[in-house]
């Protein structure tokens, strides 16, 4: 079979019919990182529009939060339709402090406390979707070049059997051998290269999103302890 | 999310198919247009020795005879020129080529015939007599036969430009048939009956006896005469043995072709007369690779060590090692020739010397210095 196919890559070089030479192991990994590379570029589309949709919204909400509307109304409009990102603090934060007037709080620290928790709980979760897949990314750029390497090994022992088995050390015999095998490393860093690249983008526009998150929960926090302080402290100076 | 990996997975189908379309094969490389380069390994023997040339000719990197016309006919030729046939005489300007090779017939067969003298017919009387000699020996009658012979070679003498060889035979059968008591016995081989001679004429007739032992003497002075006068007669010349042999005209040399211009070299290359440099370095090396060289001595990078020995055809040393050294001081000089004839017995048996060039390197003469040892 394998002298056959030594034969057969004297006439045919082409990239099809190197991958249709190639032993079942090595075709086995050539696919397996064809099928990492759709994924890496599916998540890197996915997430290139995700985080432009997510700094867009934070704009917009930055830009609507720091216009001077009554937080009221903004939470009103907001807490209609599902949000993410600095929105879904907002609206966290502004339940909790809802609630929490509504049944008639004790002590602010205790209030401040619960707000805090709930955006924090929020910011969490928004981060943890921010990153998602991110570390598959990781592991498709640190791992294909290994597997394409493992290919590649595969491949040229199988092809250097062959040369074995056939007896002639001419060129022509060793390199369609040795192609096919190089075929996988190939594929192995076309998947790995992207990977990479986008795990180290995305990781860090994740990081700035959640530093944002992070700022803004700071400052919606001070902004509620004060209101706190102001609404709390004329029924504590009444009794 | 599902909707980027559609998307990724088309992308890639889509790059995939127009990889597999337009990248195919890639081009093969094309050989058809290089031209080949040919290496050629020289050994520096065929550079130093004579090369084939003309020895009038203004000298040129390249050393060649006289260019020929005609193609090559004859292969492995050795004499140049336009012959269909090699032939070893020089190229003479002669109109035609010749087509036959054929051996020459010696030049003193045409001297004889205007004059017959004696000296061809005393070597035919030498044959005649010795079958007169067979035949007095089995009969007692060889008087009769001297009367009835000397009309025959009257009969001879004038015939001598005719088939030689064929007379005595005719002789011979002629003689039994007048005598009717010897049939048989004429047959008998020739070296014999001088040796019986001796014996039987003493009791028959002494006088036949001498006179047929007188004869022969005188008959092979007479012929060793007829060789010496011819031979001397040929015009012989050793140098010119090829010249000699071939009848036919020496037109225009061999058979080898040459084309190219005409530059200064020798009748013939020469090869294998000489070991070659490499050949002589290879033998020095093998010496100099058993040489264990003590580094230190005083003044050891100025003696200069001259080895002679003589080797057999295995290769091996025959006889003592003769070695002398000059310059530098006397102690060193002696370590040095000690270590060098030491060295020389334990290369042995040489390798790598060509078995045919061994009269060159049958007795060996190498030089070492201090630099050949790497000290």
């Amino acid at each position: 079979m394998e002298t056959s196919a030594l034969a057969a890559a004297t006439t045919d070089v082409s990239l099809w019919s190197l991958f249709m030479q190639a032993g079942f192991i090595v075709k086995l990994v050539m696919v397996g990182l064809l099928g990492a590379s759709v994924w890496t570029w599916a998540i890197v589309i996915d997430k290139s529009v995700n985080y432009g949709k997510a700094r867009r919204q934070f704009d917009q909400f930055e830009q609507v939060f720091w216009s001077g509307q009554s937080l009221e109304e903004l939470y009103r409009s907001l807490s209609e339709r599902p949000t993410g990102g600095l929105s879904a603090m907002f609206v966290a934060a502004m339940r909790e402090w809802k609630k929490s007037f509504e049944r008639g709080a004790r002590s602010p620290i205790g209030l401040q406390m619960r707000i805090d928790r709930a955006m924090d709980v929020t910011l969490a979760r928004e981060s943890e979707a921010l990153e998602a897949r991110l570390s598959s990314l990781a592991t498709i750029g640190s791992a294909a070049p290994f597997v394409g390497l493992f290919g590649t090994v595969v491949g040229i022992m199988t092809s250097f059997q062959a040369i074995a088995g056939s007896k002639s050390t001419n060129l022509a015999v060793v390199a369609p051998g040795i192609a096919e095998a190089l075929l996988a490393t190939a594929i192995g860093l076309v998947a790995a290269i992207p990977a990479v690249i986008a795990y180290n983008k995305f990781s860090g526009d994740a990081g700035k999103l959640t530093a944002r998150m992070e700022g803004f929960a700071d400052e919606f926090s001070a902004i509620l302890s004060r209101q706190i302080d102001e609404k709390l402290a004329p029924r504590a100076a009444a009794q | 999310m599902k909707r980027s990996l559609v998307v990724s997975a088309v992308l890639h189908a889509l790059l995939l198919g127009w990889a597999l379309l337009k990248l195919g094969a890639p081009e093969t490389f094309d050989m058809a247009n290089s031209e080949a380069l040919p290496v050629e390994f020289v050994p520096i023997s065929e550079v130093t020795q004579i090369q084939q040339g003309d020895k009038k000719a203004p000298v040129k990197d390249i050393a060649a005879p006289v260019p020929t016309k005609r193609p090559d006919t004859v292969a492995n030729a050795e004499n140049i020129g336009d012959n269909n046939v090699d032939l070893k005489s020089p190229p003479k300007p002669v109109e035609k080529p010749s087509n036959t090779e054929s051996a020459a017939a010696p030049k003193p067969t045409d001297n004889p015939l205007p004059d017959p003298s004696d000296k061809p017919n005393d070597v035919k009387q030498v044959a005649k007599e010795e079958t007169d000699i067979a035949d007095p020996v089995p009969t007692p009658k060889p008087e009769p036969k001297p009367v009835e012979k000397p009309p025959e070679p009257k009969k001879e003498e004038p015939k001598p430009e005719e088939t030689k060889p064929d007379q005595p035979t005719p002789d011979e059968q002629a003689l039994p048939k007048d005598v009717p008591v010897p049939v048989a016995k004429p047959r008998v081989e020739k070296p014999k009956p001088p040796e019986k001679k001796p014996t039987e004429t003493k009791t028959a007739d002494a006088k036949a006896a001498e006179k047929a032992a007188s004869d022969k003497k005188k008959a092979e002075q007479k012929q060793e005469q007829a060789k010496s006068a011819a031979s001397q007669k040929s015009d012989f010349n050793a140098d010119e043995i090829a010249d000699l042999l071939n009848k036919t005209e020496p037109t225009s040399g061999g058979a080898k072709r040459s084309n190219k211009e005409v530059a200064f070299g020798g009748k013939k290359t020469t090869g294998g007369e000489k070991l070659s440099q490499s050949e002589l370095d290879g033998l020095k090396g093998q010496i100099t690779d058993k040489w264990t060289y003590t580094a230190g001595l005083e003044g050891a990078e100025d003696v200069v060590i001259e080895v002679r020995f003589s080797l057999d055809e295995g290769g091996n040393v025959v006889g003592d090692v003769e070695a002398t050294a000059t310059g530098g001081p006397s102690s060193t000089q002696n370590a040095l020739l000690s270590a060098a004839k030491r060295a020389i017995r334990r290369a042995a048996p040489f390798q790598g010397l060509p078995p045919e060039k061994y009269d060159t390197w049958k007795d060996v003469i190498v030089q070492f210095t201090v630099a050949d040892l790497g000290g």
